[in-house]
């Protein structure tokens, strides 16, 4: 953790994605997302490589 | 007619003491006849049944007394509802009681309710229990039946009780079970999680370490995986929380509180791999933790790093410094009783005993024995309220 994501959403991409499924966001609601978001993207992408193959679903 | 200078209430009125065992009920619980808010704007039902665990209690000959605030859809650790307003400590009304079962915690504490019921995602029933001085237990996940209670995160959700013993939350939790729940007996073997401790203020270290001293010899032990357990939760809970709340989120977004908006937000937002990983990666976690942890009967641990911080000085990062404390329990759904174990400065501090998964009776038991033989359960806020019935 703690290493930002290079994948890191941009505010129009997370407006099209919501909006995508019906939900529109303030510009302050992206502000506060987008933060959560560069602190667990890194996390998720960090146990996605690590996650043995031979786990179960 | 009784007073409630918490804001614990949201609906009834408080009342204890008398000849029956009055409840009242987190206001995420169905309660026939009863308006269920969630402390939002969002919802607004007034359901005709109770939900399963109320009826039971309702069954067994329990007066339920009305509906508690909570975090607006038990969704955080703070119970400051932007529409309710916050529940407040009894042991000092500057002081958060925690959240999301904020009401509970603050109820049961002032003496507003004999017992109780909370319901634990990822804290909410341990956090109030532990900075309102209770007792309290999160059920091992699917003990007790949700139905009748407004979802966070299914595979995550439990509803449980909060009382002044932990005698009387095994009573509680055994008719909410529909069943008895039995106590392993013979000599424990108990962990204790020494990062847990390092990481806890010195003082609430010093009072957990001297209730632990009570239960007997411990190991030393360290979680498997603790670092990534938090976020494997929130990978789990957000999308599934998202997925609840969509048809709301689609046609009301404005009317959630910000804090609540934006966790749901970050639940759509997530890419759509994240709930899958989190479901694989907990059965990661389940095997590493049956290795390192698998012979151990009770790990104990502060339930709290902290003491409840003040309602005007809360930190940025409250949430995520609680997250070590309540995450693994809620992943791998565990059974956590918390009972007091002394004051600092005048606040609560409560130590979590946890058990294997089924073995609620177990953890109830090591409760009990430690109330036995202790009297912090005894400690009563300064603050006098007449609840009588």
């Amino acid at each position: 953790m703690g290493q930002e994501s290079s994948h890191a959403p941009s505010p129009e991409q997370l407006r099209a994605d919501a909006a995508a499924r019906g939900v529109h966001p303030t510009d302050e609601d992206l502000e506060a997302v987008l933060g959560f978001l560069t602190r667990i993207l890194p996390a998720l992408e960090d146990i996605e490589e690590r996650l043995p193959e031979d786990t179960p679903a | 007619m009784s007073v409630d200078p918490f804001n614990a209430f949201l609906h009834g009125e408080p009342r204890a003491g008398g000849d029956v065992t009055t409840v009242a009920v987190k206001d995420v619980i169905d309660v026939a006849g009863m308006p269920t808010t969630g402390a939002s704007k969002v919802l607004h039902r007034v359901p005709e049944r109770d939900a399963d665990c109320v009826a039971r209690l309702r069954e067994s000959g329990a007066a339920i007394v009305g509906k508690l605030n909570t975090h607006e859809f038990a969704f955080g650790a703070l119970t400051n509802s932007p529409h309710f307003g916050p529940a407040l400590n009894p042991w000092n009304r500057a002081h958060s009681c925690g959240g999301s079962s904020g009401g509970s915690g603050a109820a049961v504490a002032a003496g507003l309710c004999d017992a109780a019921l909370g319901t634990d995602t990822a804290g909410s029933i341990r956090i109030p229990a532990a900075f309102c001085g209770v007792s309290g237990i999160r059920p091992s996940w699917s003990l007790v039946s949700n139905r009748g209670v407004v979802p966070v995160a299914p595979n995550l959700d439990t509803v449980g009780p909060l009382a002044r013993t932990a005698e009387e939350c095994c009573r509680l939790l055994e008719v909410m079970a529909g069943k008895p729940l039995p106590s392993r007996e013979g000599d424990l073997k108990i962990g204790a999680v020494t990062f847990l401790f390092e990481r806890a203020d010195p003082g609430v270290a010093a009072a957990c370490d001297t209730a632990v001293a009570e239960l007997g010899p411990t190991d030393e032990v360290t979680i498997p995986l603790h670092e990534e357990i938090a976020t494997i939760t929130q990978l789990i809970m957000l999308p599934e929380a998202m997925e609840e709340h969509l048809p709301w989120m689609q046609t009301k977004l404005e009317l959630y509180g910000a804090d609540v908006r934006a966790r749901l937000l970050a639940g759509l937002l997530l890419p759509p791999t994240a709930h899958a990983t989190g479901l694989r990666a907990r059965e990661w976690v389940r095997g590493e933790w049956e290795r390192a942890l698998g012979g151990y009967d009770l790990l104990v641990a502060p339930a709290m790093p902290t003491t409840a911080p003040r309602l005007d000085l809360v930190p940025d990062d409250f949430r995520l410094t609680l997250m070590p404390y309540n995450s693994p329990a809620a992943l791998l759904g565990l059974p956590v009783a918390v009972v007091p174990c002394g004051l600092v400065d005048g606040l609560p501090v409560g130590l979590a005993i946890t058990g294997r998964r089924g073995e609620d009776g177990t953890v109830l038991a090591a409760a009990r024995s430690l109330q036995e033989r202790t009297d912090w359960h005894e400690l009563r806020p300064p603050t006098p309220v007449d609840a009588a019935a």
